[in-house]
Parts: C-alpha cells; sequence; structure tokens
C-alpha cells in the first residue's frame, strides 16, 4: 500500500508543469555553475602554483631572517570541492587595502544555493497544496475511505515528493559533475566523494524537511492559495531573514570589544607603557648596583669609548660594570614579562568574548535550517569555519617547526661571521621546513558536521510528527 | 470607472488573507531589521570615539554612516581604519571581523529587505489578479460592463499599487520613528532627502514585480501555475541573474587574488631590505623603490578591479535587483562607486604625507573626506538605474496589456 502511494505521487508530480519548471531551471542552474566554479578553481590553482613559484624564486635570491616570515607565511590552496561550494573562500575580506567589493553586494551562487534556496522554494511549490489541493480535487475522501492509516498517508507524501525532487536535481548535478570530472586538471579522491555523498544526505534530510513543512501546512489549511501564503512566510522567515539576522542579534547579546581598540590598547602596552616601565625598573636596579660598587660612581656620565677604555684599565671596574650591565638587561626583561602578561590578559579577554559570540550566533542561526545546511556543506568540503581552525592549527605547528630550524641556523651563521648581523645578511635556506597544506581526514570533517546533522533531523522529524497530527485532524470532506 | 476599480481593488485586498499575512511579515521584518541595524551602528559609532586618531598619527577613519542602517553596503569597507606607514596601506577592522557567521549570510538591511522580500510581497499582489478572477467568473462580468481592458488592468495595477505602497510607507515611517526615539540616533538633513531617494527607487522596484506578476497573471489560465512560474522567475531574477555579469566579466577580466597582492608586497618589501643594508649608502633609494613597486602594484590592482565593476555593473543590470542594490547603496553613500573614490583619497592622502615628510615625527595632517553629493551619484549612474528601472516597468505593464487584450475571459 505504502508503494502504491509513493508511485502515485510521483507519477502525479511527474506529469506536472512544476516539475518541468523545476527541471528546467535546475537543468540550466546547476551545470552552469559547477562549469563556471571548475574554471575559476582551475584559476586560482593557477594563481596559486604562479604564486608559490614567486616565493621559491624570493627564497633563492632574497631570503633573509629579518623578512622571511612574512614571505613564507602559509596560505591555503585552492581545493577541488571548490567547484561545488564555495563557502568562506569566497567572503569578503577586509585585511588588505587591495580588496574586490563585488561579492558584498552580490554573494556567488553554488551549490549551497541552490540546494538551500531554490530546493527548499522548489520543495514548497511541490508541496503547499499536498493535502488541501486533493481536498478541493475530492481524491482525499476516497484515498481515505480504502482505509489507509493517515500516518502512512503522509510518510508516502514525503518520501514521494522528495523523490520526485530529487530526480531534476540529481540529474543536473550529474550533467555539472561530467563537465568537472572529464576536465583533465581536476581529480577527486575518495574523501571527496564521501563528501560529496555525506553532503547529498544531509541535502536530502533538508529537502524532506521543506516537503514536511509544505504538507503540515498544507494539512491546517483548508484552501491551497491560503496554504501556499503560509508556507512562503514561513520560507521567507526562516530561509532568508533568521540566518542574516543572527549575527547581528548574538552581538547585541554577546557583545565583544572592538579589534582595533584592542590593538591600540597592546601597542601602548607593549610599547610605550613598556619603556616607561622598563626606564624605572632598570634605574632602581642600577642604582642599587652603583650604591654596591664605588667604583661605578660616574658611570651614567661616561661616554661609550670611556667606558671602553676604563673596563680595559680597571678590572674591578670591568667585572662590575658587567654586573651593571646584566642588572639592566634583567630590568628590561622584566619589565617586558609583566607588560607581555597585561597583554596576554586583554588579548585572551578578546578572543574569549569573540568565541562566545560566534558560538552563540551559530547556535542561534540554526534555528533557520538553511543555516544548518550551510555548515554542513562548508565543513564538509573543507571551506567552512572547521576549516579555518585546522588551517590556523597545521600554521601553528609550521610556525614551531620553522622556529627549531631558525635558531641553529642563525647561530650557525654567527659562528661562521661573528660580526655580521645575522638578521641582515643574505641566508641560505634551501633546507628550511615548508608549509603543506592536509585536508582534514573525513572522518574529522563528518566527525564536525554530526551536529548541523542533527539539527536537521529533529527539525524533519519534528514536522513530520506535526504533519501527522494536523492531517489526524483534518476534515477531509 | 477607473477610481471604481481602484477602489474595489483596494477593499479586496483589505478584507484578504494575503494581505493580513503579507502586511505582517513586512512589518515584522522591517521593525527587526531597523532594530538590528541601528544597534549595530549604536555600537560601531561608540567604537568610533575610541579608535578616532589622534592629532598628527597617519591614520584616516571615517565615522560610522548613519544610512548604513537602511544600506549596509560597503560600510564595513568603507570605515575601516587605514594606516599609513612607507610600505602601503595597512587596514584593520573592527568588531565581527572573527564571527564567520557574518560573512555566510548577507547583511539583514533595509535594501536588502525590499530587494528580497518585499519584491515577493509584490509579486504575491499581482500573480492571481486576472486568473483568480477568471476562476472566480467575476472578469467576464466585469468586462461586460463598459470597461476597456486598458483601463481595466491599469486599475487593478494602481489599486494594487496603493495597497503595497501605503503600508509600505506606514511601516517605515513608524520605524524610522521609532529610531528617533532614541536621542543618541542623529541623522544630518541631507539624510532624509537621500532616504526619500531610496524609498522612491524601492517603490519603483516593487511597482516592477506588481506589473511583472499582472504580466504573468494574464498570460496564464490558473493561479497555481502563474504562482509558480513567477517563483521561478523571482528566484532568477533576484538570487541568479545579479551573479552573472560578475562571473562573466570575471572571465573576461582577470584580476588577481588580494592574497597575490599581499605576496608580491611582501616580497618587494623583503628584496629592497636586503638590498638596503648591503648598500648603505643609498638606503633612502631603496625606500624610494621599495614605496614606488608597491604604489604601482596596488595601482594596477585596483585599475583591474574598477574595470572588473565597470563591466559587471553592467551586465547585471539585466537584472532589475542589481540596479536597484548598486543605486541605493549609492545614494546611501555606502556604494561601490563611493568606496573607490574614497580609496583613491586616501591614496592621495598617503603620497601628501609621505612626501611632506610627516610620516615619521606623527605630524601628519587630519584626512578629510566628503561623501559625494546627490547629484554626483544621479549623474554617476544613479540617473540611469531609475530610468533603468521605470522602462522594467513600462515593458512589464504594455507585454501585460497586450497578453489581457488577448485574454479569453471565460
Amino acid at each position: 500500500m505504502g508503494n502504491a502511494l509513493i508511485l502515485k505521487e510521483i507519477r502525479n508530480h511527474l506529469l506536472s508543469f512544476r516539475f518541468v519548471a523545476v527541471f528546467a531551471l535546475l537543468l540550466i542552474i546547476v551545470p552552469v555553475t559547477v562549469l563556471i566554479l571548475t574554471n575559476d578553481t582551475i584559476r586560482k590553482q593557477d594563481e596559486f602554483s604562479r604564486r608559490q613559484a614567486d616565493i621559491q624564486n624570493y627564497l633563492t635570491q632574497y631570503a633573509h631572517f629579518n623578512r622571511l616570515g612574512s614571505v613564507i607565511s602559509p596560505s591555503q590552496p585552492p581545493l577541488p570541492l571548490q567547484a561545488l561550494v564555495l563557502g568562506l573562500s569566497a567572503a569578503p575580506r577586509l585585511d588588505t587595502f587591495s580588496n574586490d567589493p563585488l561579492p558584498v553586494l552580490f554573494p556567488l551562487i553554488d551549490l549551497t544555493f541552490v540546494l538551500g534556496i531554490l530546493m527548499s522554494l522548489a520543495a514548497l511549490i511541490f508541496s503547499y497544496d499536498a493535502i488541501s489541493g486533493e481536498k478541493e480535487d475530492g481524491t482525499l475522501k476516497l484515498m481515505l475511505a480504502n482505509g489507509v492509516p493517515r500516518a502512512k498517508v503522509v510518510l508516502a507524501k514525503i518520501v514521494g515528493g522528495t523523490v520526485i525532487l530529487w530526480i531534476p536535481f540529481l540529474v543536473s548535478l550529474a550533467v555539472g559533475l561530467i563537465f568537472l570530472l572529464l576536465h583533465p586538471r581536476i581529480s577527486w579522491t575518495g574523501s571527496d566523494w564521501g563528501a560529496l555523498v555525506m553532503l547529498l544526505a544531509g541535502a536530502f534530510i533538508y529537502i524532506g524537511l521543506f516537503v514536511g513543512l509544505g504538507l503540515l501546512v498544507s494539512a491546517r489549511h483548508a484552501s491551497s492559495s491560503s496554504s501556499i501564503l503560509t508556507c512562503l512566510f514561513l520560507w521567507v522567515l526562516f530561509v532568508l531573514v533568521v540566518p542574516n539576522l543572527s549575527p547581528y542579534v548574538a552581538s547585541l547579546i554577546r557583545p565583544a570589544p572592538s579589534i582595533i581598540e584592542v590593538n591600540r590598547q597592546i601597542d601602548q602596552i607593549e610599547d610605550k607603557d613598556r619603556d616607561d616601565l622598563g626606564r624605572k625598573l632598570s634605574r632602581e636596579k642600577s642604582e642599587a648596583v652603583i650604591k654596591a660598587n664605588p667604583v661605578l660612581a660616574n658611570v651614567d656620565r661616561m661616554s661609550e669609548p670611556e667606558v671602553k677604555a676604563e673596563i680595559a684599565r680597571n678590572v674591578d671596574f670591568a667585572r662590575s660594570y658587567d654586573l651593571y650591565r646584566k642588572e639592566n638587561e634583567a630590568a628590561w626583561r622584566e619589565a617586558n614579562v609583566i607588560q607581555g602578561a597585561k597583554s596576554k590578559i586583554i588579548r585572551a579577554d578578546l578572543a574569549l568574548k569573540e568565541k562566545a559570540q560566534t558560538k552563540f550566533s551559530v547556535a542561534l542561526s540554526m534555528v533557520s535550517p538553511l543555516a544548518a545546511l550551510t555548515y554542513l556543506c562548508a565543513d564538509l568540503t573543507n571551506s567552512g569555519a572547521k576549516n579555518q581552525a585546522h588551517f590556523l592549527t597545521i600554521s601553528r605547528a609550521f610556525w614551531d617547526s620553522y622556529e627549531a630550524y631558525m635558531r641553529p641556523k642563525m647561530e650557525e651563521m654567527r659562528r661562521a661571521n661573528p660580526t655580521a648581523d645575522v638578521w641582515n645578511i643574505p641566508a641560505d635556506v634551501h633546507d628550511m621546513p615548508r608549509f603543506v597544506y592536509k585536508e582534514e581526514p573525513l572522518s574529522g570533517r563528518i566527525k564536525g558536521v554530526l551536529v548541523p546533522l542533527a539539527v536537521l533531523f529533529g527539525m524533519a522529524l519534528g514536522v513530520f510528527v506535526a504533519a501527522v497530527l494536523s492531517f489526524n485532524r483534518t476534515d477531509a470532506r | 470607472m477607473i477610481k471604481t476599480i481602484v477602489r474595489k481593488e483596494i477593499a479586496e485586498n483589505l478584507l484578504s488573507y494575503k494581505f493580513f499575512i503579507v502586511i505582517l511579515l513586512a512589518a515584522v521584518l522591517i521593525f527587526t531589521s531597523l532594530f538590528v541595524m541601528a544597534r549595530d551602528y549604536r555600537g560601531r559609532a561608540a567604537d568610533f570615539q575610541i579608535i578616532q586618531p589622534k592629532p598628527g598619527e597617519p591614520i584616516a577613519v571615517l565615522p560610522p554612516n548613519p544610512l548604513s542602517i537602511f544600506a549596509k553596503g560597503l560600510e564595513d569597507s568603507i570605515t575601516r581604519s587605514y594606516e599609513l606607514s612607507f610600505i602601503g596601506i595597512e587596514t584593520r577592522t573592527g568588531r565581527s571581523s572573527t564571527n564567520n557567521v557574518f560573512a555566510f549570510f548577507p547583511a539583514p538591511d533595509f535594501v536588502y529587505l525590499v530587494k528580497v522580500v518585499l519584491s515577493l510581497v509584490a509579486l504575491l499582489f499581482g500573480f492571481d489578479r486576472i486568473s483568480r478572477e477568471r476562476e472566480a467568473g467575476t472578469l467576464k462580468l466585469t468586462l461586460a460592463n463598459s470597461v476597456s481592458r486598458g483601463t481595466l488592468l491599469f486599475g487593478k495595477w494602481l489599486g494594487n499599487l496603493v495597497s503595497l505602497a501605503v503600508p509600505f510607507f506606514l511601516i517605515t515611517g513608524i520605524g524610522l520613528a521609532v529610531l528617533h526615539l532614541n536621542p543618541s540616533f542623529r541623522m544630518p538633513a541631507s539624510g532624509y532627502g537621500r532616504l526619500a531617494l531610496i524609498l522612491l527607487l524601492s517603490l519603483i522596484y516593487l511597482a516592477l514585480f506588481l506589473s511583472l506578476g499582472l504580466f504573468i497573471s494574464a498570460i496564464t489560465r490558473r493561479s497555481a501555475t502563474s504562482l509558480v512560474v513567477l517563483l521561478l522567475i523571482w528566484a532568477l531574477t533576484v538570487f541568479v541573474l545579479p551573479n552573472t555579469g560578475t562571473l562573466i566579466a570575471r572571465q573576461i577580466v582577470e584580476v588577481p587574488s588580494s592574497r597575490a597582492i599581499t605576496e608580491k608586497r611582501n616580497q618587494i618589501w623583503t628584496r629592497e631590505i636586503l638590498l638596503a643594508m648591503s648598500d648603505r649608502g643609498h638606503h633612502m633609494d631603496h625606500i624610494r623603490t621599495l614605496t614606488g613597486e608597491i604604489d604601482q602594484l596596488e595601482e594596477g590592482y585596483r585599475n583591474k578591479i574598477d574595470q572588473l565593476v565597470r563591466l559587471a555593473k553592467t551586465l547585471n543590470r539585466i537584472s532589475p535587483a542589481a540596479g536597484f542594490v548598486y543605486t541605493a547603496t549609492e545614494i546611501a553613500g555606502t556604494g561601490i562607486g563611493e568606496e573607490s573614490r574614497l580609496k583613491s583619497d586616501i591614496v592621495r592622502y598617503k603620497t601628501q604625507v609621505l612626501d611632506g615628510g610627516t610620516l615619521e615625527n606623527n605630524k601628519a595632517p587630519v584626512f578629510h573626506y566628503t561623501y559625494r553629493s546627490i547629484g554626483d551619484v544621479m549623474s554617476a549612474g544613479g540617473l540611469f538605474d531609475f530610468a533603468w528601472l521605470l522602462v522594467f516597468n513600462v515593458v512589464f505593464f504594455a507585454a501585460g496589456f497586450v497578453a489581457f487584450i488577448r485574454y479569453d475571459a471565460r
């Protein structure tokens, strides 16, 4: 019986105008999007390898430790899955003067957009009259006269509606993927395919959720024309507005200090205040040393050559002067430590508040299924927040290994040439560690998307239960 | 006659479920958006008091723009802190730069609501105006009276526009009044003129979707079909088409990524510093080469971007939503044109500071920037967009008229 109901749904839709219209639209948009994004990815890959070559070139010619760090600063290579999901890789960058303003006004479209906005709208178009329409046609009472449980009808309609929506989507995606995979420069690994399958599984639940929502609304309305209005109302609210509002609302409830302000504070603490403190400490300490060692009585008024001459002449002076110098250095070290601790507290406070705000924004936005789907797609394809954190971790590891390489290397250079300023002379760095970006393994990514997946599933289940309950009370006449 | 038709349309709207739910949606969203964006603005205004450069600091920061409550546009980019140094211009952003949820979804400002939500509302006002009356049988009754089809169509258009525009202005007006209850909200007098222009542009944009709705309603027999067609056209117009121009333009004009520019800059810097160290006598020459090359690099990038933006803008106008957003943000002072003008002013400021030698001794002159006047915005493409949206209106209405004349009213 269940199969018969599902088949009936599928047949019903297959012949409808909306099916043809949605199919035509998807068949154009999905392959064109994939094609353009594929070209874009390849272009980005070309640029990336050019940039790597440039860096290599500079390293062989102009490497010196003073500015080496800024040249080898790690950067994220473009990934093959970005031909499907852009995620944060297309987000506007505000940290450089030269930036591209276009994506702020019109965010680029990708598979997330097609699934999140077009497909959810299509799902509602397919299901807004699933019950009210049958009631208007008079077929609903005939069907129920056959003794079919109402829950089964609802389930069959959701499954049938979701399956019929997936046919056009999967066909258009397949066309797009043919373009993508036939391209000689793009090669997908097993984990890329795994990510795609997981993504589609999440999207399947998402679409089922919207089909169920249409059904729920349809069961509560007497006429299809008011049912579609309520559907659109909910769709606009949850898909187009809630995700956009959530970070703003979150920043009102969990404010974080301005980064510019914090940076200025830190500059003040680590620069001006540190100098003041350092001078004060070194004065105190040197006064103590001078008191204990009368030979140093005039040291503050002596010029450098005079001090040198005095050291060569007077052994006692040399010993005391050494102590004096050490105490001075210790004073500045102490000042650095004290001020460093102060700025560390401010930095930690900023990081804590920012993290709390971001977490809250994410939680708030997940009231909308679109946000859950967006995070799911981005994190699975390594273009989301999780990948940013992952990138930061491996960059840190790289900097640590660089640090471990740099110190002995500079020591070695100092030994070879004791008078040289080893920061600012050419260095041979052919054996230095290189940054290699490694994607997070698929299992880790899947673990990361369990939350949005659970949210989607919970919502879908809730909508299904609500639809069954509403349909149970629907007057079929 | 036309008065009767308009009144009938308005009366019908007022009593319908559609009107109720649509106005509820518009009211909730506009109020929420204004409240949230105004709070965001106030937060940024408070930050500005702290981050303002001290006299002599070579830093350019603009105060936040009150109109960004309505059209956020590129405000985040415009109100960055631009800090000068001899290797170029460093930028720092204030709040919200690490909360990446901001980057996932566009800002829910007034312009976004009009572009996406209210355009859908306008479609819903128009989609079943003709096909439903045919289904209900009232169309033939109306036409049996001696009323021309043109008059009937225009009456319907006008009646629906009025029932859309009056609540729209009312809600916005109330929202604006509530904003003023907060004493810290201050907008210059010219701001109201700009806001009025944005509202006018919004109305033209919404009328266009109403005309489109009537047109599609006149070529379909059933209102359900008309709705499906309209929703798909709407999704294309609002989300997909405004991108095509950008995508095509990117295939034609190749622009390097901003990361590439940063890396290049660091490389030039590294090279010149190393050369300067081994060539102590000519230290300043190397600094000059360094500054010159970086300036050239950045200028080349900006030229490329300008070229890309010009092309993309022209192509994107295939969708009325693009024209609407461009001009609404330009009028508010948060548009692409304003941002690019500010950047050239900052580059000029940098030259002035470097040439005057005031960078090192912290005696830099204060940076001044005045936003373009409305006249400038209008002549730089704004007027064209107004006209362009009107053309869409006329075309859709004319198409609707032609379709309606041939419509079988039975």
